[in-house]
């Protein structure tokens, strides 16, 4: 038993303090995931059948307020398209140079090989790797909703590890899309939950429930690139409050991302690598 | 012969625990591949156990792409704890695997926490002690039926076996 525990020592301290062991683990990881799809594979009917059932539970009420939605939404996407056409008119006309946006990424799909195995992990494992251009620090994001998922933390040649935003150590400037001016960094709100936090944002800012927070790309005041593409949707405002001893507002954020059952995610790959 | 069927068993344990039963957030808390280490353990013995907790271990580790080691370690001491514990108490006693499943799901979450926090890694003890009820639900729910099923793949040890474990005196 002496053995295997100095083993196991040896082994996290290579494994935390250099990359030595990086090559011999992304390819036995590369030798499991054609296990790890196997197994999902075999159980997705059950998973499916148990979403069914779920789903059919809310679908009447979901039904009602989503054909309301419709209506709503119907009337806001003409609106919105008016727009999209005056400002790339208006872009045209300047020659604007805006910050990078997804359109300067390739996207490489993935699906999500590993879930987070506890309640402190907030990692997933997914099926693309160095081999598909996926480098750590890429951006990944949720092909459903097109919402922030986290970002590559470690990569192997056919596997790579995903940090959520939910992690503690996750986040990522941001500004609120209705009103640009309010920059703030979005942070787990912690306690286990995936509520978000957008933290910093000046009490003078106007930040109203329901608005729409997005990626600021480079708006922070760091001298260095954000990792991030302006325009990534993070999430939807849920509550905002501000006291006399906290000089920022207290703004919570739902995620637009259900970070219990990610199924497959895209990575954001610059075009130029 | 008995370590291929361990290393099998356990193998599909990690692929269901990773592919499996970590995609339900309730779930995530509770841990079949430790249910199934520990009954291992407790029928085959504490060098069995840290054997087949150090390779369960390693494989967790492997699959999901986190420090190597961690997960071996706590396995490797606890199968081996569980197991010596088989080896002189508890082998035929019925309430031996729950109590062990029991305690080791409290030190095993807390361990992965002081891990964690000795590499300087995020280690919210509080989320942790608030996911314990839970893990134990779960875990000792799941040890019935693992540990009849490996009990029926790894019988008891006849008396003549277990001599070698420990030594007769007198």
């Amino acid at each position: 038993m002496g053995v295997l525990v100095l083993l196991s020592l040896v082994l996290i301290t290579v494994s935390f303090r250099s990359s030595a062991l990086d090559g011999v683990q992304g390819t036995a990881a590369g030798i499991l995931k054609p296990f790890e799809v196997a197994a999902d594979r075999i159980s997705r009917p059950f998973r499916d059948a148990v979403s069914w059932g779920r789903g059919l539970v809310d679908a009447k009420s979901q039904n009602k307020q989503l054909k309301a939605r419709i209506q709503t939404l119907q009337q806001q996407l003409s609106l919105d398209e008016g727009a999209v056409q005056q400002n790339v008119q208006l872009k045209a006309a300047l020659n604007y140079r805006g910050l990078p946006s997804i359109k300067n990424f390739r996207r490489v799909n993935a699906s999500v090989a590993v879930n987070p195995q506890s309640a402190i992990d907030q990692s997933v494992a997914i099926t693309a790797g160095t081999n598909d251009g996926v480098r750590a620090g890429d951006v990944v994001i949720d092909p459903v909703t097109g919402g922030l998922v986290g970002t590559v933390d470690r990569a192997f040649p056919s596997v790579a590890r995903v940090t959520l935003l939910t992690d503690s150590q996750s986040a990522a400037t941001s500004i609120d899309l209705t009103s640009p001016t309010a920059v703030g960094i979005i942070q787990p709100g912690g306690g286990g939950s995936d509520a978000l936090v957008l933290d910093l944002v000046s009490k003078s800012k106007v930040v109203r429930e329901g608005d729409t927070i997005v990626t600021a790309g480079s708006l922070g005041k760091s001298t260095l690139q954000s990792i991030f593409p302006r325009g990534i949707p993070v999430g939807t405002v849920t509550s905002q409050s501000s006291n006399d001893v906290n000089p920022f507002k207290n703004i919570q954020v739902k995620p637009l991302v259900d970070f219990s059952s990610l199924q497959s995610v895209i990575v954001l790959v610059p075009s130029t690598r | 012969m008995n370590g291929l069927k361990a290393a099998l068993v356990l193998f599909v344990a990690a692929l269901f625990q990773l592919s499996v039963l970590t995609e339900y957030r309730q779930f995530r808390t509770a841990s079949i591949v430790l249910v199934a280490l520990l009954a291992i353990a407790l029928l085959r013995g504490s060098v069995f156990g840290a054997v087949a907790g150090f390779g369960t271990g390693l494989l967790l580790d492997t699959a999901t792409l986190g420090t190597l080691g961690i997960t071996s370690l706590l396995l490797t001491v606890f199968g081996f704890w569980i197991g010596r514990y088989g080896e002189t108490t508890a082998r035929d006693r019925f309430h031996a695997p729950f109590l062990s499943v029991a305690v080791v799901t409290g030190l095993y979450a807390f361990g992965l926490v002081g891990l964690q926090f000795v590499l300087g890694q995020p280690a919210p003890a509080g989320l942790v002690a608030r996911g314990l009820p839970l893990a134990l639900l779960l875990n000792l729910v799941l040890t019935l039926p693992v540990y009849a099923l490996i009990r029926r793949l790894f019988p008891p040890l006849e008396l003549g076996d277990r001599v070698r474990e420990v030594r007769l005196l007198g």
